[in-house]
């Protein structure tokens, strides 16, 4: 029993800090490994090379993968050039901008890391706004909250997907065939409510047309030549995402090679690419292994499988129902990556004791995506264009999130549920 | 050479409760790129720049892009002017602390400060901190260039 007490308040006291924010996640993620390692060990539950071994390394390939390709892109200019070329698409009419800008955002972070597309286009949003005069929160909220939606279609998209993916051999087609078709619809719900929340700044006529007119996209992209390389290779690579099941190849292994393509190919400064690397996630996504890997060997999730097992009464379609919520409302509160993380032994557990899982699974997917849009500590790419945004004369407050990002996450949860129970043979398969 | 040798003896400066548009206004009238702050016995307490009350109409995407290139018209913010209430603050709320050196300073250690500091010119003080004068970038590097020669 003492084992199970004490990783699980390693566990918890990590999350409540991680909440409270009064501790960096990745600082927290890295004392509590060691904690589990530590009281594991005098306890003898865990040890050190338990630890090294829950390590998923396919995760942190993939993640690494993804963020060197990003961080060669980030240079060249071209999110700034995409968001200059759709500004100017749109004439400076509010709406258009809006969806526009929603788009172009969402569909590079599919692809891309969500957080450093957002990073690079926010600042350009802010610009294009500032130059016709308006209020930007309308164009930096969409970005955030449809680029969170959009994520969830792929899985490169968003981390949750990635250790989704990794954990059950979802595959990036799987993505594609079970997740993508919910997540259009849901990304439409997201644009509907945006559209009707800020009805009165979307009503706003621009002051000033010109000087939209004369930005010039072509002098935004700096290094055209890098671009056109990285962007040859981020095809490639989902050709071969595409083939993954048919080559039998992991997808770190197409991101890690694509990206050492991609090294080749540009010679960058490689310490200046290294640096814009996003260590920190990675260090927090190994602590979280570790920490999750000491709570299954002190026989936690069992435990919580044992309890669970007795909802095998439930028709699997409320079983997901209520995953897909508890996900949803937790991951406005804390991150989504330690929630997932936890719960992959859970459904595991539960598909062992021979409760069909695979809808469950997507039930964590689509909560885990669609309910960090809820606050706006509830995803990173949120924080982001808050902060972004403080320094502007139209901040971003945590009431107007709860306003106009709340609603949003309701909504996009409510027809993610609809579309869930009306698929829920197909999920299942 | 020594600081004192080339710095302007006369120097405009303002009081902590200066508002900024009073400070403004004293640049324009003079002409000058900073303005050290000084308190009752004439001691340097801050200085403001140029660049700071600039910072207050400089559109926000303008601290937030590095590359501004392709911007050729700033459009709906080309003529904003810094609202009321910023205009009737003290100026002690955007002045930062003084950099400065002391009268008996040498020229290379004056002009090393203002490259350091991205700075256009350095107050000069006595040793209980009074302001004794102020030199431009221009007043030292002309001063330390006129002894060039060829030897």
């Amino acid at each position: 029993m003492w084992p199970i007490i004490i990783s699980s308040t390693i566990f918890i006291i990590s999350l409540v800090l991680i909440f409270s924010e009064k501790l960096n996640r990745t600082i927290t993620a890295m004392i509590g490994a060691v904690c589990m390692v530590v009281f594991g060990m005098l306890f003898h539950f865990y040890g050190e090379d338990q630890a090294a071994a829950t390590i998923d390394f396919n995760t942190l390939g993939l993640l690494l993968g993804m963020m060197i390709i990003v961080s060669l892109l980030e240079p060249t200019g071209f999110f700034q050039f995409l968001a200059v070329k759709v500004g100017k698409v749109s004439g400076g009419d509010p709406a258009k901008l809006l969806v526009l800008l929603g788009a172009i955002t969402t569909l590079v972070s599919m692809f891309l890391d969500n957080v450093t597309t957002v990073v690079l286009i926010a600042p350009v949003t802010i610009l294009i706004c500032e130059i016709l005069g308006l209020n930007s929160q309308p164009y930096l909220m969409a970005e955030a909250l449809l680029s969170n939606t959009g994520g969830v279609a792929t899985l490169v998209g968003d981390p949750p997907n990635i250790l989704i993916g990794s954990a059950t051999g979802f595959t990036f087609l799987d993505f594609l065939t079970h997740s993508l078709p919910i997540v259009i619809f849901v990304w439409f719900t997201a644009l509907a409510i945006l559209f009707f929340l800020f009805r009165k700044e979307l009503a706003q006529k621009p002051s000033d047309l010109e000087a939209l007119t004369e930005l010039n996209a072509k002098d935004a992209l700096k290094d055209s030549r890098s671009a056109k390389k990285v962007i040859v290779v981020i095809f490639v690579m989902i050709v071969l995402f595409l083939l993954e099941e048919f080559l039998e190849i992991r997808p770190a292994l197409i991101a890690l090679g694509g990206c050492a393509v991609a090294l080749v190919w540009t010679r960058p400064a490689i310490q200046e690419t290294l640096k814009r690397v996003q260590w920190d996630v990675l260090i927090f996504f190994g602590a979280l292994f570790i920490m999750i890997g000491g709570m299954q060997a002190a026989g936690v999730f069992d435990a919580l499988v044992n309890l669970a097992v007795h909802l095998k009464s439930l028709p699997t379609v409320v079983l997901g129902l209520i995953l897909l919520w508890v996900v949803a409302i937790l991951s406005m509160i804390v991150d989504n990556v330690p929630i997932t993380i936890a719960l992959i032994p859970v459904i595991h557990g539960l598909g062992a004791a021979g409760i069909p899982v695979s809808a469950l699974w997507w039930a964590l997917v689509f909560g885990a995506g669609f309910g960090g849009n809820g606050t706006i500590i509830g995803s990173t790419a949120n924080i982001v264009v808050s902060s972004l945004s403080e320094k502007t004369r139209n901040p971003i407050t945590p009431m107007l999130w709860s306003k106009r990002g709340l609603p949003v996450m309701i909504g996009t949860t409510l027809v993610s549920s609809l579309l869930y129970v009306l698929f829920f043979s197909f999920l299942s398969r | 050479m020594k600081i004192s040798d080339c710095m302007k003896k006369k120097v405009i400066s303002s009081k902590p409760d200066t508002t900024v548009l009073e400070a403004a206004r004293l640049l324009i009238k003079y002409h000058i790129g900073s303005l050290p702050v000084v308190n009752e016995d004439c001691q340097l307490v801050g200085l403001v720049r140029i660049r700071d009350f600039m910072t207050l109409v400089l559109p926000d995407f303008v601290k937030l892009m590095e590359n501004l290139d392709f911007v050729h018209d700033f459009g709906a913010v080309e003529d904003d002017i810094p609202d009321a209430e910023l205009l009737n603050s003290p100026i002690k709320e955007i002045m930062r602390e003084p950099i400065s050196v002391d009268e008996s300073a040498g020229l290379n250690r004056a002009i090393a400060l203002l490259q350091d500091h991205k700075m256009n010119d350095l107050p000069v003080v006595d040793g209980s901190n009074h302001l004794v004068g102020i030199a431009s970038y221009v007043d030292i590097g002309v001063a330390l260039m006129s002894n060039w020669q060829l030897q």
